[in-house]
């Protein structure tokens, strides 16, 4: 039997993230490179307003915890190597959510 | 040399406005009455305009609505504003003087427009922010913009929140001096950038 979770997103809030998604693909066609990670994380933040209030704890802690360590309007070329740490970092925190989320970690092999 | 601007010699509140503008990425939920914001755009209208021919338009939104569907497919703006103007050029128009669509005085005057709209807001004690990373054909069909009008810089409005998300880090110390030469390049200088 699937685990069921709870719906965290409405139609509208779905939309909203879709047409900034779309349109961003858009733009970027005509932006600058470093612009593409920016416009992801401001994805991701706005995937997190939309949610964080219909999330497990755990998840939440990760929306307001890890997720808002990278400043909104920071780009690559200020800091190539402290951009990229701060992603890793991120990404670490999100790889460590999914594991405890998921129950990879009790999983019988 | 410090790199310090110059001091004015007397206080100067054009030269103030200038120096204390700053993009506003955060406004707080309160209307813009209609008069300033009627203010902002007659200042527009004496803003610097290549041969005075006045190639664009400007589109005021204000409804809650449209707004939030504006900043769905504006990836660029971080602003929940109270009022949006949407810069627009006239190509029609700018066809009939014997402009191609790529002629650079048409996105020129679109940005002596925004700075004009920019300084005005901010006499007003207004936040302003301009933002130009929005999909061109979503925006003409949400606000259904006729198809000889392209839309090209937004100037998002309201009144600041008390804390901004920090600004974009400069790349490089800028100066004047540093963007700034005198008369003629030195031979063999490549103009330092």
């Amino acid at each position: 039997m699937p685990k069921t979770t709870p719906m965290v997103l409405s139609e509208d809030e779905a939309l909203e993230l879709l047409a900034f998604l779309v349109t961003a693909a858009r733009t970027q066609l005509d932006e600058a490179s470093e612009y593409g990670s920016l416009r992801l994380l401001t994805a991701a933040n706005r995937l997190a307003d939309a949610v964080a209030d219909r999330v497990s704890p755990a998840t939440r802690a990760l929306l307001t915890g890890p997720l808002r360590q990278i400043p909104e309007l920071a780009v690559r070329t200020a800091d190539p190597a402290g951009y990229a740490a701060g992603l890793d970092d991120l990404c670490r925190a999100v790889g460590e959510h999914l594991v405890g989320h998921f129950g990879v970690d009790r999983r019988v092999p | 040399m410090t790199g310090a601007d110059p001091p004015p010699s007397a206080p100067n509140p054009v030269l103030a406005a200038i120096r204390s503008r700053r993009m506003v990425r955060a406004m707080v939920d309160r209307p813009i009455e209609r008069a300033e914001l009627e203010q902002v755009l007659a200042a527009a209208r004496w803003a610097p305009n290549a041969g005075n021919r006045r190639l664009h338009r400007f589109v005021v939104a204000q409804d809650a609505l449209t707004l939030r569907v504006l900043r769905m497919v504006a990836p660029g703006m971080f602003q929940r504003p109270a009022a949006v103007v949407v810069i627009c050029i006239d190509q029609r128009r700018a066809i009939s003087f014997g402009m191609r669509p790529t002629a650079k005085g048409l996105y020129i005057d679109v940005g002596t427009v925004a700075q004009t709209m920019l300084l005005a807001a901010q006499s007003l004690s207004l936040g302003a922010g301009v933002v130009t990373s929005f999909s061109q054909a979503a925006v003409t069909q949400v606000l259904n913009i006729p198809g000889h009008l392209s839309p090209e810089m937004f100037v998002c409005l309201g009144y600041p929140a008390a804390i901004q998300p920090p600004g974009m880090r400069a790349r490089v110390r800028v100066t004047w001096q540093s963007l700034t030469d005198w008369e003629r390049f030195p031979t063999g200088g490549d103009g330092g950038s």
